[in-house]
Parts: C-alpha cells; sequence; structure tokens
C-alpha cells in the first residue's frame, strides 16, 4: 500500500493550500516510520498499513481548519460558473435547437436562392426557426444559474406556448402580406391582419398573464444583496444634510454650466459652446458617484 | 479487578503531555507519539489527529515553534521546538494538575 497515495485520497476534497501541502508530508513521514517501527515488532506490511490508519483517527476536522478558506473559496468559484448547472443532457438539447436553427437559416437561404420567392424561406423559418427559439426559451427558462432559481417546467412550458404562437403568427402575418401582394389582387393588408386573431392575439394575452403573475426567481443571496444595497441607497439619500448638499452641488454645476454656454455662444459661437453641457454631464455624474461612494 | 487506564481523562491533558515530552530535545511527530505509546505501555489510544490538532493549537499560542529538519536521506521530518512561552506554560499546568490531584483524591476517599 502506498502511503502517499493514501493521504491524496484523504484530502482530495480540499484546495492544496501551502498548508495543507506541508501538513500531508509531515504525515506522510511520520505515517512512514510508523508502519517501519510496526514492520519490525513483526507485522506485516498491509497490517501494520492498516494499524497505522487506524491510529491517525478521523482527520478531516483538522483539514478543515487548515484549508477551510480555501475550501470556501473554491465553492464560492465553482457555484458561480453556470458551467456548474449544467448537465450533459441540457448541452445536448442546447446544441441541438443550434443545429436546428442553423439548418433552418440555410434551408431558408437555399430555398429562397432557388424559387425567388419571399414566402419559401419564411415558409422553412416558420418550422425550424420557432422550433429552435422556442427550444431554447424552453431551456433558458428552466436552467438554474447562480443567480436564479429554475422555473419549474410546467410554467416554462406555458411561456414557450405563447412564445412559439406569437413567432408563428409572425411568420404568418409576413406570409399572408406577400402572398396577397403577390398577386395583382388589391385586397392585401386586411387578410393579413386577420390572422393577428387566432396567433398573436391569444399569445400576447397568455403571455401578459404569465409576465403579470411571475414571481422573483433570484437565489437568496441575490434578494439580501439587493436588499442591502437598497438599505445603502436609502441611507444614503434620505440623510437630510446629504440631500441637501448634493442639491447644493449639482445645482450650481448646471448654472455655472449655463453660465459658461452664454459666455462660450458669444465668444467662439454655438459649434464648440455646447460642450459646456457635455462637460456639465460628465462632473454631474462625478458628483453622482462621488456621493454614492464614500459614506461621509 | 485489572485497573484500566482513562484514555479520557488523559485526552484532556495533551498539550501538556507534548510539551514534557519537547522539555528537553525538539522531536518530530513519530517521536512524540511513539514516546506516549512506550511511556503507558501501548495502553492510551490516542489518535494521532489529536495530537495534530494540539501541535497547531500550541503553534498558534506561541508555546511551540517547528521546523523541516535537514534529513540527508528519506523524508524530511517536521520539528517542534518548545518556547518559553511553552515552558512557562508546562510549568502552570503542572501545578494546577499536582494540586487537582490531591484534591480528586480526597474526593474520592472512601468514607471510615
Amino acid at each position: 500500500m502506498n502511503t502517499q497515495q493514501h493521504i491524496d485520497g484523504l484530502f482530495s476534497a480540499y484546495e492544496e493550500t501551502a498548508a495543507l501541502l506541508d501538513f500531508k508530508e509531515e504525515l506522510k513521514s511520520n505515517l512512514d516510520d510508523r508502519i517501519g517501527s510496526l514492520m519490525k515488532k513483526g507485522l506485516t506490511e498491509t497490517a501494520a498499513f492498516a494499524k497505522a490508519i487506524e491510529e491517525l483517527g478521523n482527520i478531516s476536522v483538522l483539514a478543515d481548519e487548515i484549508s477551510q478558506k480555501k475550501r470556501q473559496e473554491v465553492f464560492e468559484h465553482m457555484y458561480m460558473k453556470v458551467s456548474h448547472y449544467m448537465t450533459p443532457k441540457r448541452v445536448a438539447l442546447y446544441v441541438l435547437c443550434g443545429l436546428v436553427l442553423g439548418f433552418g437559416v440555410v434551408a431558408a437561404l437555399l430555398s429562397w436562392f432557388y424559387s425567388g420567392d419571399i414566402n419559401s424561406p419564411l415558409g422553412t423559418l416558420l418550422v425550424f426557426g420557432t422550433l429552435a427559439l422556442a427550444g431554447f426559451l424552453f431551456l433558458g427558462l428552466t436552467q438554474e444559474t447562480a443567480a436564479n432559481e429554475a422555473m419549474s417546467w410546467k410554467r416554462a412550458l406555458w411561456y414557450t406556448a405563447a412564445f412559439a404562437v406569437f413567432l408563428f403568427g409572425l411568420i404568418v402575418f409576413v406570409m399572408t402580406y406577400f402572398y396577397f401582394s403577390a398577386g395583382s389582387d388589391p385586397r392585401r393588408l386586411p387578410e393579413a391582419v386577420a390572422t393577428l386573431i387566432p396567433f398573436i392575439l391569444p399569445s400576447l394575452a397568455l403571455g401578459a398573464f404569465l409576465l403579470l403573475t411571475e414571481k422573483d426567481r433570484s437565489k437568496p443571496w441575490v434578494v439580501a444583496q439587493r436588499n442591502e444595497f437598497r438599505q445603502r441607497e436609502l441611507e444614503r439619500f434620505a440623510n437630510p444634510v446629504q440631500a441637501e448638499r448634493f442639491g447644493l452641488v449639482c445645482g450650481a454645476l448646471w448654472i455655472a454650466a449655463l453660465a459658461a454656454f452664454i459666455l462660450l455662444t458669444i465668444t467662439v459661437g454655438i459649434k464648440f459652446s455646447w460642450l459646456a453641457f457635455a462637460a456639465a454631464i460628465v462632473a454631474q455624474l462625478l458628483v453622482q458617484a462621488n456621493f454614492a461612494s464614500g459614506k461621509r | 479487578m485489572e485497573p484500566k487506564l482513562s484514555s479520557d481523562l488523559l485526552r484532556g491533558h495533551t498539550e501538556t503531555i507534548v510539551l514534557a515530552i519537547l522539555l528537553h530535545t525538539d522531536r518530530y511527530g513519530f517521536e512524540i507519539y511513539n514516546t506516549i505509546l512506550e511511556r503507558t505501555n501501548e495502553q492510551y489510544e490516542l489518535k494521532e489527529t489529536t495530537l495534530y490538532s494540539s501541535y497547531k493549537r500550541l503553534e498558534k499560542d506561541g508555546c511551540i515553534t517547528s521546523y523541516w529538519g535537514d534529513e540527508t536521506q528519506g523524508a524530511r521530518r517536521k520539528y517542534y521546538h518548545i518556547t518559553d512561552k511553552g515552558r512557562a506554560l508546562y510549568r502552570q499546568n503542572r501545578l494546577d494538575w499536582q494540586f487537582t490531584q490531591t484534591i480528586l483524591s480526597d474526593l474520592l476517599k472512601e468514607e471510615i
């Protein structure tokens, strides 16, 4: 049995800090010495190894002490990345949607080149484009990220349906318009508008309903951060002294800008005098940043 | 009845035991562990993790320092060295124990 291998196994869950590497080296030399001394007493190598490991006890408490801080950082780093929330199945589905979309675009272009009719590429997109984009929407909504929880797949399906019908209706609207205008028939817009009734209107209604009843899917840490930010803003601008000072500075700034503008218009003309306002906007932003940063 | 060693009681004194072993020479982990085993006739079920924890604690408190030995062959060994603060702690703990011991003996005495 290899002690190095065993020790590496014990600490595989921990980030290799300098302190941990140091400790592992110490552990290994002591463990090897102990195994050696047990073998001198007549134990076999396997038995000596097993006994030495048994004597070691539970190492995880100690490893936590040595490596905890680093592990915390690793934890945060890991969970902030979207790739952490990607399963192979989801990746495959994203790629599949991309392929369908790509195929749709290429097929639409080809059909346009060969037919010359605007409606044939639109018809291709009607099928493949709608399918692929709806797929992306569904995947996006049910995707858990560092900041958001995933939407339930049932609700996401409603959204997807509304979106797909809307897109379908949009393309049908354009196609109908072109179909009737291609022939020399004078009626074209009314038919196109009529297609809005079965597709666009219901999907908009459904979409509006869904958006209005939407719940906040932010993760607890995002909510906490948002509240903290709001609280800080409140403290900063609810303070009357601070607010007064901010008002005075801004007032002075814009009066100065106006004066500069008038003066410059008279002396060098309107061509350059407007720069006074541009400068004032920059100064305003700087003042705002200054007030927002320092707590005074 | 055979007397048994109370490992729990000993464990409470791990730091003082380590300091006692380091009083005269610097030693490394295996030596310290071995010394304890020999002196207790291998009756003390001491886990090495307990020792490592106390090294860390003692080092943090400035009672011991550590350094890597310059072994010419084989693995490097980490030695521990007792500081003056460590010696003071050892003396205090030893006094405390002697005092506690007399009181405990008295408390455990059979009523006559």
